[in-house]
């Protein structure tokens, strides 16, 4: 049997335990594949919510801005830990620490700081995206073979041009795997934060659905939202494999 | 009589973990352009050290080094190329890429490089290894990319430290002959760094041995004699166990340090 198979057969095996399970339950609390589906048809054709593009693309833009602070930050912060191995040593472990802490418990702090709208749910973004991306650059820089950086110093390489031929091909494959988790990282970030609590924003949108008992369009908004990131997550992947073949 | 590169003097103390080491103590010698003058003696002598000197790499405690009458501070790549014993190698860039390299970091442009590093790949016996990556070529050849990639930069001087030092006797022996062969058909200066005598004797038209640390200069030997050499002539015999009892006590008083 070809894998392809096997996975129409798990599919629809689940489908249909849900739908067993689903038609069991409370159907205000257990929605069958066969309530969600036309619930999907009618988000998408925006009956049930009609501003849904304009939810999305906040979302959407929230991710962006947050994912560009973070890798900002993230390569100066680990590329300044990384080249001085003085700061390295006395603030890599704190990061490492920070990264460890569940960063869902800054978000009360956030929301007072930067309010109700987009500029929580870009800092909370940004500060899941934030450390994978560091650590990576650090890690990577860490493994560069320093006698790599004495051949490029002999044939008169300054120090910017030493981190642009020599480390950052080096490290590319760590830095693309961390790039990827901060992706992943960052887009969980927005969405939890606007779930928590946000005026606008597919989180805003399943926050009122699923408070309001529409569990069908609850559904529908969770399926919207996990498609959103798997799609962000292949693209990174996609990229990932091209790092892959190039440093190899 | 000018020398090409000058060494006056030079004295060399590291840090370690258990209290300072003197690498080098009041070395002076110099070189004159065109020749083959091998640095010789037990390990941790400082050859390594005085090589980077030369290359601007590691900067003397006291004393001064020049080259062309200039003092050298820091990698110039227009005056000195190196050669080290691990290729070092960028393992993300082909045979062609890795010998553009110093064309690269100079501005050359791109057909310009290529045209120089292609030229190359036939003397380095490498046409065929062109489009391939380090992982993928032997050890001897990674060396032979290096040595490209510093001559490209057609520079006057070519340091070499033990750049045949991680590879097999036989591979060793051929690697001689044809640096040999490129050298008396460049006529660059090269500085070279071995511990090994049969190659020290094969290629050099002087050999400079060092004392164990601290290293000072103890001999210098003239070898005035025609390439290819008959390893088994009397005079090499002769100059070959001269050299050996100089580099042995060197070798016995490393060994009883340890």
């Amino acid at each position: 049997m070809s894998v392809a198979l096997i996975r129409v057969v798990i599919v629809a095996v689940a489908l249909g335990a849900w739908e067993v399970f689903g038609r069991l339950g409370n159907p205000l609390l257990y929605v069958p594949p066969s309530a969600a589906l036309p619930a999907l048809g009618r988000l998408l054709t925006l009956q049930s919510y009609p501003e849904l593009g304009e939810h999305l693309l906040l979302t959407l833009r929230e991710i962006a801005v947050a994912y560009a602070l973070a890798i900002a930050a993230g390569i100066g912060v680990g590329a300044a830990l990384g080249l001085n191995r003085v700061v390295g040593r006395t603030y890599g472990p704190i990061l490492a620490a920070l990264y460890a802490v569940p960063a869902v418990v800054w978000y009360p702090s956030l929301m007072l700081f930067f309010g109700l709208d987009a500029a929580s749910k870009i800092a909370f973004g940004f500060l899941l995206g934030f450390f994978p991306i560091a650590l990576a650059v650090l890690a990577g820089i860490r493994q560069v073979n320093a006698q790599l950086v004495i051949v490029a110093r002999a044939f008169g390489a300054s120090g910017i041009t030493v981190f642009r031929k020599v480390m950052l091909p080096a490290m590319l494959f760590t830095l693309v795997g961390g790039l990827r988790t901060g992706l992943a990282l960052t887009v969980i970030g927005v969405i939890v934060g606007e779930v928590l609590g946000a005026k606008a924003g597919m989180g805003s949108l399943i926050n009122h659905a699923y408070g309001l008992f529409r569990t069908a369009d609850y559904v529908a908004l969770v399926v919207v939202t996990l498609l959103l990131i798997v799609a962000s997550d292949a693209v990174a992947g996609v990229v990932e494999q091209r790092a892959r073949r190039w440093t190899e | 009589m000018s020398d090409l590169i000058v060494v006056d003097g030079v004295d060399k103390r590291y840090a370690t973990s258990s209290g300072p080491v003197d690498a080098l103590r009041g070395v002076s010698l110099g070189v004159g352009a065109g020749e083959f003058c091998t640095l010789i003696g037990p390990s941790g002598c400082g050859k390594s050290t005085l090589l980077g000197m030369l290359g601007g790499l590691v900067t003397p405690d006291a004393g001064r080094v020049l080259v062309d009458g200039r003092p050298v501070n820091g990698p110039d790549p227009r005056r000195a190329a190196t050669v080290f014993q691990e290729a070092g190698l960028f393992p993300w860039r082909t045979t062609v890429e890795n010998i553009e390299f110093g064309l690269e970091l100079q501005g050359v442009a791109r057909e310009r490089r290529r045209i120089v590093a292609t030229e190359l790949l036939g003397p380095l016996g490498l046409r065929d290894f062109a489009g391939k990556y380090p992982r993928e070529l032997s050890g001897g050849m990674r060396q032979r990319v290096a040595i490209g990639r510093a001559l490209a930069i057609d520079t006057p001087i070519v340091l070499m430290d033990e750049p045949f030092g991680a590879l097999d006797e036989q591979t060793r022996l051929l690697m001689g002959e044809w640096l040999l062969d490129i050298w008396r058909r460049t006529r660059k200066t090269v500085v070279f760094v071995t511990h090994s005598l049969q190659e020290a004797l094969a290629l050099s038209t002087r050999v400079i041995v060092m004392t164990a640390r601290p290293g000072r200069i103890k001999s210098v030997v003239e070898l005035p004699l025609p390439y290819p050499r008959a390893m088994e002539s009397a005079e090499l015999v002769a100059l070959r166990a001269k050299l050996w009892s100089e580099i042995r006590e060197e070798s016995l008083r490393a060994m009883g340090e340890v």
